[in-house]
């Protein structure tokens, strides 16, 4: 592994006065929060979307479901005033649910309703609850009400689930269901471990099937990998599946983690013990060369699992003083909240917006930020290396000892990347400031 | 009333249209009285993909909540406008308050408010449940110069000069606007005309009155703009296509700014020489040949459906199987219909957005190339050599279409795949080629009729191999069944799986 070249050593800070977030919250930092809902429901197969919206929102949302989510043509009735004030809103939806079910190969139609459809007052007793056999499933994810895009891919998910989940079967002894998007490689990786310890992984939510929904109910644990599928968890833990908060995310971590998931599926301690131990040796054979250390990081995204990335970073060497994210803190946020405060981290920022990350910004000298868009331009802009934290952490495993190693050594080849990000923005800062030439 | 379905929307509302055309002054902020999603989408989101932009810079919402659905958004507006004070974002700067769909749900009219604040700001009620984009584009342009642009500007007073002539339509999320600007500022400069004002795209509010100099307007697009330039009372035109479109452009915009007939002349000769020799020789070539064997579909803004039309069609005698414009007339056809017609029989090269795109991969349509050319849809067009309008969009679109021609041999010559041990994994599972045998196999007459109907699915060019593929896996189902000949089930099963 090359040097790194020039770090700043902790990170220049003030220790005489705690960070605050900023006074002004002027622009929120999540994707659009009815789109975490979209992206969950347009790529479960057989799944044919019908929208209830204005046709502002309907492009937008469209636009990047067509690009993030699947390639799915999706329906949606025309919302005019005309329509949203004379009642016909009830109409409308009816109209864009039976254009649904008329698709060829539809199995399921969830019914997106967004702001001015909440607004207009679309009610679901009125919406049939299946058409042609095929179930309708309505998920009210209006902006103004949900906040962050994490947040509504939990109430998305836990509406499907709902309708879903098989009440009537046996729980499997042993057997954890996964809730959190994560790298495809991780769940593989993770039931590799689960079966060392006498469990194994049931499956993974959000997935791709009804028949993924339909299972988790049989699970004897559900681990919530991100920490904002509260609602998801909740429907679960009606039917009587354990709950494990957290995810096996560094050494520490790691082990924590597959103690209580070894308690929960009720394992054999001693046989739990021992892969906890072996995992927690590979990840501190790794950290001793501390690949990391000396570098002061900024992590802010707006996926809901920020802290997870954080902590990872913390374990590796890094200096991280400050961790913003788009969701809300719960009892799921608590222990990595902790854990990063008890790991030198100064700030976490729940439901940030880019002035609480611009503060960050002048407080602390960071090598790296990992951010929004929105903030890692602004990095750019001041020539510190920096990558937008959707695309560097949804490429690559993350969990346990072999998705550390990944994701640290990832991390460690960015901060080598200084030189051509300070040139950059040598070169393009006395461009003409506009105008005609 | 009946209900109307959309699939796929191809518009957007005018809170997106009039923020593209206001976003693009640097002496304006916007603060739009929005739910935080209305902020994402048009301001971070989609301006990243349609116009490379990693954020607009000067938009700012009031983040609607739950309790301002209820009490009205008077108090957030106030709120945002007081912070945007205090951290100097409006310092120079004009303020402008747009509404949206969900803000004008909840009937949130702040016009007087706004004046009370600041009596520079101004309201726009964008009127986002009823207006699409294309409205709301051209309502922001009246909008800015009735605002910032005619009440500084002497009534009667005559051009600044003959020459002066300005571009009225290139704005955010208007599709490969950046190359079909340059050459169009290339040409009128080209027959001795000087560009005045690019608006709004290099415009600002300072400069509104400056449209008021130009003898003649360029209007860009068809499907917006037009207003403004018979607003400002001066001849206009709009931009041209295709190599004959062109030159009855060049011809009649000379007129227009008095240029030497001579001038404008010798331009187009030495267009002839230059830009447009690649048009020459491919023509001469054996590639325009096959120009007359093809179709192509269009869908895209009205501009680039007219001018397409125009080239391909009339100026090349390219078949154009159907087009649809935006904004949609009602002669044709919308999305739902235009998917139908791609699923059935896709044309061989299909112009449009993602939708178009989606559809053909829906239908497997491995046969057809698809040519980005209109928004919604994530692709990067910034540079300036990627015209589709003047001479050089002649040039480059008809260099795209022989090169796509080009991938579409290539893609289908026969390859024997090659996986080296250890390589890495392949993305699809490439199956061994069908068997060919040595010996011919007999068909019955059915069988080759509806081997004949399948092909006339295919684009032309697509056929020969095509029906090798085809005729390839018949005849080894038929061997495999110890079939003597090829039947019209075998067919059928080929072709069920070929487009499975």
């Amino acid at each position: 592994m090359a040097e790194i070249i020039p770090l700043t050593p902790g990170g220049a800070s003030d220790p005489s006065e705690p960070f605050k977030e900023s006074a002004c919250k002027l622009h929120p930092q999540t994707m659009c929060p009815a789109f975490g809902a979209l992206r969950v429901l347009a790529r479960l197969e057989g799944a044919q979307p019908a929208m209830i919206t204005d046709t502002g929102c309907l492009y937008g949302l469209t636009f990047v479901t067509h690009f993030y989510a699947a390639r799915k043509s999706i329906v949606a009735p025309a919302l005019g005033t005309a329509e949203l004030s004379s009642g016909k809103v009830q109409e409308a939806a009816t109209a864009a649910i039976a254009e649904a079910a008329s698709e060829p190969n539809v199995s399921v139609i969830p019914v997106i309703s967004l702001c001015v459809a909440e607004t207009a007052g679309l009610a679901e007793e009125l919406l049939p609850s299946s058409i042609d056999g095929k179930p309708v499933v309505l998920v009210r994810v209006p902006a103004y009400a949900i906040h962050s895009h994490p947040e509504a891919k939990d109430i998305a998910l836990a509406a499907v689930l709902r309708r879903f989940v098989d009440r009537e079967r046996a729980h499997e002894p042993g057997a954890l269901v996964l809730v959190g998007e994560v790298f495809p490689a991780d769940p593989l990786i993770i039931d590799g471990v689960l079966r060392k310890m006498g469990g194994r992984v049931l499956t993974t939510l959000p997935g791709r099937h009804v028949d993924e929904l339909r299972l988790a109910g049989c699970g004897a644990a559900v681990a919530a990998l991100h920490p904002f599928y509260r609602e998801t968890v909740g429907v679960l833990r009606e039917r009587g599946v354990g709950v494990v908060a957290g995810a096996p995310i560094g050494a520490d971590g790691s082990a924590a983690w597959l103690r209580a998931v070894g308690t929960a599926l009720e394992l054999d301690e001693a046989v739990v013990e021992q892969v906890a131990a072996e995992e927690e040796a590979a990840a501190r054979g790794f950290l001793a060369s501390q690949p990391l250390k000396g570098a002061t990081i900024m992590v802010s995204g707006y996926e809901g699992n920020e802290m997870l990335y954080a902590r990872l970073l913390v374990e590796g060497g890094a200096h991280v003083p400050y961790v913003s994210t788009s969701i809300g803190q719960s009892m799921l946020t608590a222990a990595d909240e902790a854990w990063l405060k008890a790991h030198g981290t100064e700030a976490v920022v729940y439901r940030k917006a880019i002035e609480d990350d611009k503060a960050a910004m002048a407080r602390w000298r960071f090598d790296l930020v990992i951010g929004t868009t929105t903030l890692a331009a602004y990095a750019k802009e001041l020539g510190i290396p920096s990558v937008y934290y959707t695309n560097i952490l949804s490429v690559r495993p993350l969990f346990l000892a072999g998705g550390m190693i990944a994701s640290l050594s990832f991390v460690r080849e960015l901060m080598n990347r200084r030189p051509l990000y300070e040139r950059m923005v040598a070169f393009f800062a006395d461009a003409d400031p506009g105008g005609t030439p | 009333m009946t209900i109307q379905l959309i699939r796929d929307i191809s518009d957007s509302s005018s809170y997106w249209g009039a923020s593209w055309v206001f976003g693009c002054f640097p002496d304006l902020h916007i603060v739009c009285d929005a739910p935080i999603g209305c902020y994402n989408l048009l301001g971070m989101a989609v301006t990243d993909y349609t116009d490379a932009l990693p954020h607009m810079a000067n938009l700012t919402p009031t983040s609607i909540r739950e309790q301002d659905v209820i009490n009205g958004t008077a108090q957030a507006l106030v709120r945002t406008i007081d912070d945007l004070r205090s951290i100097g974002s409006l310092a120079g700067k004009r303020l402008l308050v747009i509404s949206t769909a969900e803000s004008e749900m909840i009937s949130a009219d702040h016009g007087s408010l706004v004046a009370q604040l600041d009596p520079e700001a101004r309201f726009f009620w964008s009127q986002s449940l009823e207006q699409d984009e294309w409205t709301g584009r051209d309502r922001a342009l009246l909008f800015a110069w009735e605002a910032y642009g005619q009440p500084f500007v002497t009534p009667g007073a005559p051009p600044r000069a003959a020459n002066l002539v300005n571009i009225i339509g290139p704005s955010l999320g208007c599709f490969n606007a950046p190359a079909d600007l340059h050459e169009l500022r290339r040409l009128i400069t080209g027959i001795g005309g000087e560009v005045n004002l690019v608006y709004p795209y290099e415009g600002s509010v300072a400069s509104t009155p400056r449209l008021a100099d130009a003898a003649v307007n360029v209007v860009m697009y068809r499907e917006f703009g037009a207003p403004l330039a018979e607003a400002l009372g001066r001849p206009y035109c709009f931009a041209p296509f295709g190599v004959f479109g062109t030159t009855a452009f060049l011809q009649e915009l000379g007129r227009l700014i008095g240029a030497d007939p001579a001038r404008v002349a010798a331009f187009i000769a030495h267009e002839k020489r230059t830009t447009l020799q690649p048009v020459w020789d491919l023509w001469r070539g054996p590639q325009s040949d096959w120009f007359a064997t093809v179709d192509c579909a269009i869908v895209a803004g009205r501009s680039y459906v007219v001018g397409l039309s125009q080239f391909l069609g009339e100026e090349l005698g390219m078949k154009i199987a159907w087009s649809s414009g935006r904004p949609r007339r009602d002669d044709e056809p919308d999305n739902i219909e235009i998917r139908r017609r791609i699923h059935t029989k896709a044309p061989a090269f299909v112009f449009g957005s993602i939708n178009e795109k989606i559809y053909l991969a829906e239908a497997n349509a491995r046969a057809t190339h698809y040519i980005p050319a209109t928004f919604p849809g994530p692709v990067v067009r910034r540079t300036t050599g990627t015209p589709f309008m003047g001479y050089a969009g002649a040039a480059n679109v008809m260099q795209e279409l022989v090169n796509r021609f080009y991938e579409m041999v290539f893609n289908f010559l026969p390859v024997e795949p090659i996986k080296a041990p250890g390589g890495p994994p392949q993305h699809v599972a490439a199956g061994p080629p069908a068997q060919s045998s040595a010996e011919t196999m007999a068909w019955t007459q059915a069988a080759t009729e509806r081997l004949n109907a399948a092909l006339e699915q295919v684009p032309f060019l697509a056929r020969i191999s095509a029906s090798r593929a085809l005729r390839l896996a018949a005849e080894q189902a038929a061997r495999a069944r110890g079939a003597r000949e090829v039947t019209v089930e075998l067919v059928e099963a080929a072709i069920a799986h070929d487009s499975s």
